[in-house]
């Protein structure tokens, strides 16, 4: 924190921007290999992709689906909604660590990304909100946003049940941290570069 | 009756249907959707494999709806993506939505449903290869030359909103080779090579990716050659220098360690020992180096402190007194060439090691062999064969201009140090070879007495003889009290410790011509022979040594008498003060003409300094 008091307050939206891209690009990247992992060791071939329509706790979000809607939306409500999107996954991913971690042979490789997209997300919030005050000082802190509930769902004692579950969280996290890289690119190119990337 | 018609229908349906399979009409097999990609994330296109073709025109038909909807839809567009596809418009596309997909296949025969897909067109971006790839050599002018490849994007992808985001590689070989040469290229559109092949024809190819997505297919293959001159690498001429100085260290290794000894001694030749003929060891182990300096050549060995006094007295002499003395001629020792004997008090004759001034004690067995011109201070050790008429301190050296240089003090021999101009005594010059001469010798046959007890003894009985003289006390310094002064001082150098003898070369000696009126006494050489007439019993006789001081007279006057047990050089006797005038005139003036032209001579080599380097007279006389 204390070398962002040295900058210049254009270069550090700058430098605010790049960072979170850089997360939320890693982000994804992680999510993406969590869940393919998941899927070849556990799930494959048995149709869990259909338990898995609409079971995201984020689709209430009105958030844009293409380049046009995304155009559309002003600036403001664009970032607060990445906030939001954000937030919501704070508890997710909490228990989503907990829970594979409590595993009776738990699966080392998707746990130590699971922890690790855990600790990249707060840093990501963290700079969004660094973000907001710069380009929005005015923003009223906003709590609002989706609540997960799939927690009991995750400790069913039936294992297809289970593994539907866990199915669907990694799956909506991989959605998820992609709008949220997308999103991103689109605002970095917006606000710094003026649509000029 | 019942069992014909049940036969006769079983009969007509098997013939029905082998009529149509005869007609090979079927209904379509099941058809199946086995890609879909999206070139922008904002059209898509799907692709369908028909089942097996049922032999009547089969239509199909692709049917989707999605997450969160129920609704279904057909496929809005079955050309675009050419057939059996079913391309998505920006309309019908979203992001981040399931697309629930399935081909209807049917014919008159039937129908046929695929199974469903589910697709989400965030995982299935897959761009174009990119465009326009240009590849070009370029040779700036101060810079090193290399390949300058630029392409464009593909079209239709919106990276400027950052929508959406490229990533691109390349890759090159030259013709003929078998492996590609690829590199990342990150975002940019332009890349630089600067390793290439001269001469060589090469490929380069393209490509591109999304952020999150699949590489494209590679751009069409672009070619160029590469000119013949384009430069060779640093690296190269790197790998040359290197190996060159390879192959010159394992030379000079291998030459080393082949000639080993010989190559060092080349390179560092040892140091040569001594050789001078007749060096004494003796003088090695005294250990004296100014000894060994003038044993060994050395003639401008600079000045110990103890001589340079005595150096600069003994070289103040003032031209008034060119007439103190008859001047003597005195004959150059003829062998001096040898040694620096001329700075040796006691050398001698081209003597080998008895030249060293340290052997006037010692063991000084070389006979001298020298003409006894000169007065030799081995010759004390044998005092009965003094060998010299002269009562001069042999080293007293002849009008020639053989500065005696005296050694006085210590029991210790040294070569007296060549008044060199450069060094010390440059205050005196010696304008007369007799006051020279008188200077030189000490009452008590001062030289002698430098060289070592012999001379210490003589020093003694110098010093004796100073004591007597009541003032006359001289040192060789007193040059000036030679012509000038009344008072106390002798003229005669007297062997004390300040008194620098000189060990300057007994090139050649005098004797006591005779002794005027005045008191003054008229130097020769020993050559001549001519009957020396001192002006007191101490007149000096030829193989005598006057060494002892038999009385004052007039109270400047010193008196000598030989004495055989001196082991010093016997000394004259001379006025104290006044330069004792010529007696012979003739042979004075002549001596003195030689001197005072050989001096000139020698001043002038000497760089102006007004004193005599011996060295000097003696090849002015050779």
């Amino acid at each position: 924190a204390g070398s962002l008091l040295l900058l210049l307050v254009s270069d550090l939206l700058l430098y605010l921007f790049d960072r979170a891209v850089v997360l939320s690009h890693y982000i994804h990247n992680l999510s993406s290999e969590m869940f393919s992992e998941f899927d070849k060791r556990y799930t494959h071939g048995r149709g869990f992709i259909t338990k898995a329509i609409n079971s995201c706790h984020t689709s209430s979000l009105a958030t844009p689906e293409d380049k046009e809607q995304a155009q559309q939306i002003n600036q403001k409500d664009f970032l607060s909604l990445i906030v939001s999107i954000l937030r919501s996954w704070n508890e997710p991913l909490y228990h989503l660590v907990t829970e594979v971690r409590g595993m009776q042979e738990a699966p080392e490789t998707i746990l130590s990304k699971a922890v690790e997209i855990e600790e990249q997300t707060k840093r990501l919030l963290e700079g969004m909100e660094l973000i907001v005050s710069q380009v929005h000082p005015e923003t009223k802190e906003n709590e609002i946003y989706p609540v997960w509930s799939g927690l009991p769902s995750l400790q069913m004692a039936d294992e297809e049940s289970r593994l539907s579950a866990y199915y669907n969280l990694l799956h909506c996290l991989r959605r998820d941290s992609h709008k949220i890289d997308n999103y991103l690119k689109l605002l970095k190119c917006r606000i710094i570069h003026n649509n000029n990337c | 009756m019942k069992e014909n018609v049940a036969s006769a229908t079983i009969f007509t349906l098997l013939l029905f249907l082998n009529t149509c399979l005869l007609n090979g009409q079927l209904p379509p097999g099941k058809p199946e959707i086995f890609k879909c990609r999206s070139p922008n994330k904002e059209t898509f296109t799907c692709w369908w494999r028909p089942g097996t073709d049922g032999g009547l025109p089969t239509n199909y038909s692709l049917t989707y709806h999605r997450e969160g909807e129920t609704l279904m839809h057909e496929c809005p567009d079955y050309i675009t993506g050419g057939p059996n596809s079913c391309h998505f418009g920006k309309q019908y596309t979203s992001m981040w939505r399931t697309y629930i997909m399935m081909v209807n296949a049917t014919n008159q025969m039937g129908s046929s449903f695929s199974d469903e897909l589910y697709v989400d067109v965030t995982y299935i971006v897959q761009p174009d290869p990119p465009l326009e790839l240009a590849v070009e050599v370029k040779k700036p002018e101060d810079r090193k030359p290399y390949l300058w490849i630029k392409w464009s994007p593909p079209t239709l992808i919106d990276l400027k909103t950052g929508w959406f985001t490229l990533l691109y590689e390349i890759r090159l070989k030259p013709e003929k080779a078998a492996e590609w040469e690829i590199h990342f290229a990150g975002q940019q559109t332009e890349f630089k090579i600067l390793s290439l092949h001269p001469g060589q024809k090469y490929l380069v190819q393209v490509r591109c990716k999304p952020d999150h997505g699949y590489w494209s297919a590679w751009s069409p293959e672009t070619f160029i050659q590469i000119p013949s001159d384009f430069t060779m690498n640093d690296t190269t001429v790197w790998i040359s220098v290197a190996v060159l100085s390879a192959v010159i260290c394992l030379i000079i290794v291998w030459a080393v360690a082949l000639k080993g000894y010989s190559m060092v001694t080349c390179i560092f030749p040892p140091v040569p020992g001594p050789k001078i003929k007749g060096f004494d060891a003796h003088l090695l182990e005294k250990g004296k180096s100014e000894e060994l300096l003038s044993a060994l050549g050395c003639q401008d060995f600079p000045p110990t402190s103890d001589y340079e006094d005595l150096l600069v007295e003994y070289l103040e002499v003032d031209d008034s007194e060119d007439q103190h003395l008859m001047s003597v001629h005195s004959k150059e020792h003829p062998s001096q060439g040898m040694k620096p004997t001329y700075l040796d008090p006691d050398t001698d004759s081209g003597r080998g090691s008895c030249d060293s001034p340290s052997l006037l004690s010692e063991k000084c067995e070389e006979p001298q062999a020298n003409p006894s011109t000169f007065y030799d201070p081995e010759v004390i050790e044998k005092p009965e064969n003094p060998e010299t008429t002269h009562t001069w301190d042999p080293q007293c050296i002849s009008t020639e201009g053989k500065i005696p240089y005296f050694h006085a003090g210590g029991s210790k021999c040294s070569t007296w140090p060549l008044p060199q101009p450069s060094q010390h005594n440059p205050r005196s010059s010696y304008h007369n070879i007799t006051d020279v001469c008188e200077l030189a010798v000490g009452p008590a046959g001062a030289p002698a007495t430098l060289l070592n007890e012999a001379g210490k003894d003589a020093l003694k009985s110098s010093q004796t003889i100073k004591s007597r003289e009541e003032g006359k006390a001289t040192q060789q310094r007193e040059v000036e009290s030679f012509h000038s002064k009344t008072d106390q001082d002798t003229p005669w150098l007297l062997p004390q410790e300040k008194t620098p003898f000189g060990s300057a070369k007994p090139l050649d000696y005098v004797e006591i011509h005779k002794v005027n009126k005045d008191g003054a006494l008229s130097l020769l050489p020993k050559q001549r022979e001519n009957s020396s007439q001192p002006k007191k019993p101490g007149t000096p006789e030829n193989n005598k040594e006057y060494a002892k001081v038999s009385g004052v007279m007039d109270n400047n006057i010193l008196v000598l008498v030989p004495d055989p047990h001196s082991k010093n050089v016997a000394c004259f006797e001379e006025s104290a003060k006044e330069a004792p005038p010529s007696l012979e005139q003739n042979q004075a003036e002549k001596a003195l003409a030689n001197f005072t032209a050989t001096s000139s001579k020698c001043r002038l080599q000497l760089g102006g300094l007004d004193y005599l380097d011996p060295a000097c007279f003696t090849h002015s006389f050779h």
